[in-house]
């Protein structure tokens, strides 16, 4: 996968590019606007980081310009700058997550790897948390290597789980998710549902675990992240 | 408005009636003046005329005595005036020739006054009901005198004056009332837009720096204020922005080489570098934390955003919960299970909580839990598990640098007082206390609660 890095820093490029280049990112690093617009007249990414504050302009005109244009791909803005009105700004132009300067890489890796994992088309996907597989095509789960086998809702809400990982999903986030409107969500339905995927995990050996943040929600993590 | 600081309306309204009810009694006392002495030289006239008609009739006969003949119409007038009109006849050496009753004979002989001129006198009969008036003169060698009792001038001119009030009063009221009313109207309607000023003026926060008061359609005498108002409204948006502009430049500076020095150090390997990511990390905090002071400082939060604490206790969860998480801390949100809103800036709130979350997993062991409680108040509570904090330490921790619970754990110094100035900022409190069963309780008073969002 290739991602575009947009970063007027050059030490920090590199440092960057070479920590995603560990997880399979090919990076194409640039240090102005105008580099950048020509990079995306050019190639396809599958994501782009985007620095604020560029020598020749504000990084979220090129956000903007990116979506007015009806280009999809996931963006994460990368900036010293967290003046509050900064991030609103950010994410209303189309940003779809936002990184605060100073970092550490495993947080943006993780942020990256996060963002690849969304649905954009018909991609084949396999999500990745410790030990614990899921193949987004075919709805199948694998622990530790052996199968194991989950009810149409479990599945979709490992998927949310996986998707999100390393982050808190709401109770609400989910309910929208796994239930149509019309249906009735029983007041510990998701609950219920946790339950039995964490007892399925649990028993196949699964080294990462769903954490419960009561009245709020609930966080997937592997080991060690 | 308060006493102290009246009304102009009312003021207007006041002075105006007062000019009125000094104009009305001012000309009623003229009248009435007048009128006394209209009446006076009437009364003169009268008994000059009175004492000629006397005179007319007066005759010396033959024999040198004086004799009246009055007119039987005359006569009459006297006889039916009851006391009303007197008169009497003297002849040279005082005796009452003849008079219009006995008691005007003895009244007059006892109160004429001396000397040959003609002139006017003022008798108060013992038991009458009022002073009588009279005038003396001489003809044929008799004095004659006149008199009229009972008519009281005082009655008259009070008279006059009522009958002034009744005819003046049906104009000059309504006068009076209208103008109140146009003077009170036009003073209103000049202040109305005054009362859209305020209002105008009233939202204009940190947040709306760009609004200005217009001053079209204000009284030329308001204008310059307007205009003055808007000036200083300009300077003070150029001093936010300068400031403003300042804190963001030095957030950058400082914030791209932690950021290189960070990343630096995430590449590197083995056991020395665990010490320097420690320090680094203290040190982004410290940085962090700093510039957000520096922000509260240079520009006031705009805190008129209606705000969803159960939103922002959610974030705040949501940013602490990975690191919670990694240490096998049960983090949980009780309390109002809906949306509680207030007016506020939603990410410096979230700021605020999540540093009380923070100071609350750091200062606590492992394995204890955190809990947030929202009341529908407006209230957040943090409550742990740990050892608390001594009552004489409680004031310190909310001071920039005053590290009550000792110097362990990364903090720099400068979380809770974000905490406190966020707090302030709202119109609220923040202040920590004991939980039953040992732990802190820090408690963030936000309220008042507002029923719907507006946005």
């Amino acid at each position: 996968m290739r991602a575009l890095l947009i970063e007027d820093e050059g030490e920090l490029a590199a440092l960057v590019a070479s920590a995603a280049h560990g997880i399979g990112l090919a990076v194409d690093a640039v240090e102005s606007l105008e580099d950048a617009r020509a990079a995306l007249a050019a190639v396809e990414y599958d994501l782009v980081v985007l620095d604020l504050g560029l020598p020749d302009g504000d990084g979220v005109s090129l956000l903007r310009d990116l979506r007015a244009g009806g280009n999809p791909v996931p963006v994460l803005v990368l900036t010293a700058r967290d003046g509050r009105d900064d991030r609103v700004a950010g994410l209303d132009a189309g940003a779809d997550d936002y990184v605060l300067k100073p970092f550490h890489m495993a947080e943006l890796l993780a942020r990256l790897k996060a963002l690849l994992r969304r649905p954009r088309g018909p991609l084949a996907m396999r999500l990745e948390v410790g030990n614990v597989f899921f193949d987004t095509v075919h709805r199948r789960v694998e622990v530790a290597g052996r199968p194991i086998v989950l009810a149409r809702r479990e599945l979709a809400l490992l998927e949310l789980l996986m998707r999100r990982a390393g982050r808190v999903l709401t109770r609400e986030a989910i309910e929208e998710h796994l239930y149509g409107f019309e249906e009735e969500v029983g007041p510990n339905a998701t609950e219920v549902n946790v339950h039995r995927v964490r007892k399925k995990l649990a028993a196949a050996g699964a080294n990462a675990e769903i954490h419960t943040l009561r009245g709020v929600g609930y966080l997937m993590e592997g080991p060690g992240s | 408005m308060s006493r102290r600081t009246p009304s102009l309306v009312a003021r207007l309204a006041w002075r105006l009636a007062a000019i009125f009810l000094l104009a009305i009694a001012a000309a009623a006392g003229g009248v009435a003046w007048k009128g006394v002495r209209a009446i006076d030289s009437l009364r003169d006239q009268a008994l000059q005329a009175q004492a000629r008609d006397v005179e007319r009739h007066l005759a010396v006969g033959v024999d040198g005595a004086l004799r009246l003949d009055l007119p039987p119409a005359l006569e009459v007038a006297y006889a039916s005036s009851g006391g009303a009109y007197l008169y009497a006849v003297l002849d040279a050496e005082g005796r009452v020739v003849q008079a219009s009753s006995p008691e005007a004979a003895d009244l007059l002989a006892d109160h004429l006054p001396g000397g040959p001129d003609p002139a006017f006198f003022r008798i108060e009969p013992a038991g009458a009901a009022g002073p009588v008036y009279g005038y003396v003169t001489r003809a044929r060698g008799a004095r004659i005198a006149v008199a009229q009792g009972r008519l009281h001038d005082d009655v008259l001119a009070d008279s006059l004056v009522e009958e002034f009030l009744e005819v003046g009063l049906w104009w000059t009221v309504p006068v009076a009332v209208i103008a109140l009313w146009v003077g009170t109207m036009t003073l209103r309607t000049s202040l109305a837009p005054l009362t859209r000023l305020s209002a105008q003026a009233g939202a204009i926060g940190p947040g709306t720096a760009d609004v200005r008061l217009p001053e079209a359609g204000l009284p030329r005498e308001v204008q310059p204020l307007v205009a003055a108002v808007n000036r200083a409204l300009d300077r003070l948006k150029q001093a936010y922005e300068h400031q403003r502009r300042f804190t963001a430049d030095a957030a950058h500076e400082l914030r791209t080489p932690l950021a290189v020095l960070t990343a630096r150090i995430d590449a590197l390997d083995g056991p020395p570098v665990e010490g320097l990511r420690r320090d680094v990390d203290r040190m982004n905090r410290l940085v962090g934390q700093m510039l957000r002071v520096a922000r509260l400082d240079a520009a006031p939060l705009d805190v008129t955003r209606p705000v969803d604490l159960r939103q922002v206790a959610v974030e705040a969860i949501s940013a602490v919960a990975p690191l919670a998480v990694r240490e096998r801390r049960e983090l949980v949100l009780a309390g109002e299970p809906g949306p509680v809103w207030i007016d506020g800036d939603a990410p410096a709130l979230a700021v605020a909580l999540v540093n009380l979350l923070e100071n609350a997993l750091v200062h606590t062991s492992p394995g204890t839990g955190v809990r947030v409680e929202l009341e529908w108040d407006g209230t957040l509570r943090v409550i742990d598990e740990g050892p608390g904090i001594p009552p004489d330490e409680r004031e310190g921790v909310f001071r920039r640098f005053g590290r009550g619970r000792g110097t362990r754990g990364p903090g720099a110094g400068l979380g809770l007082a974000i905490v406190m100035e966020t707090a302030r900022a709202h119109g609220g409190t923040v202040e920590v206390g004991d939980r039953p069963g040992g732990g802190a309780v820090f408690t963030l008073r936000l309220g008042p609660a507002r029923q719907v969002p507006t946005c």
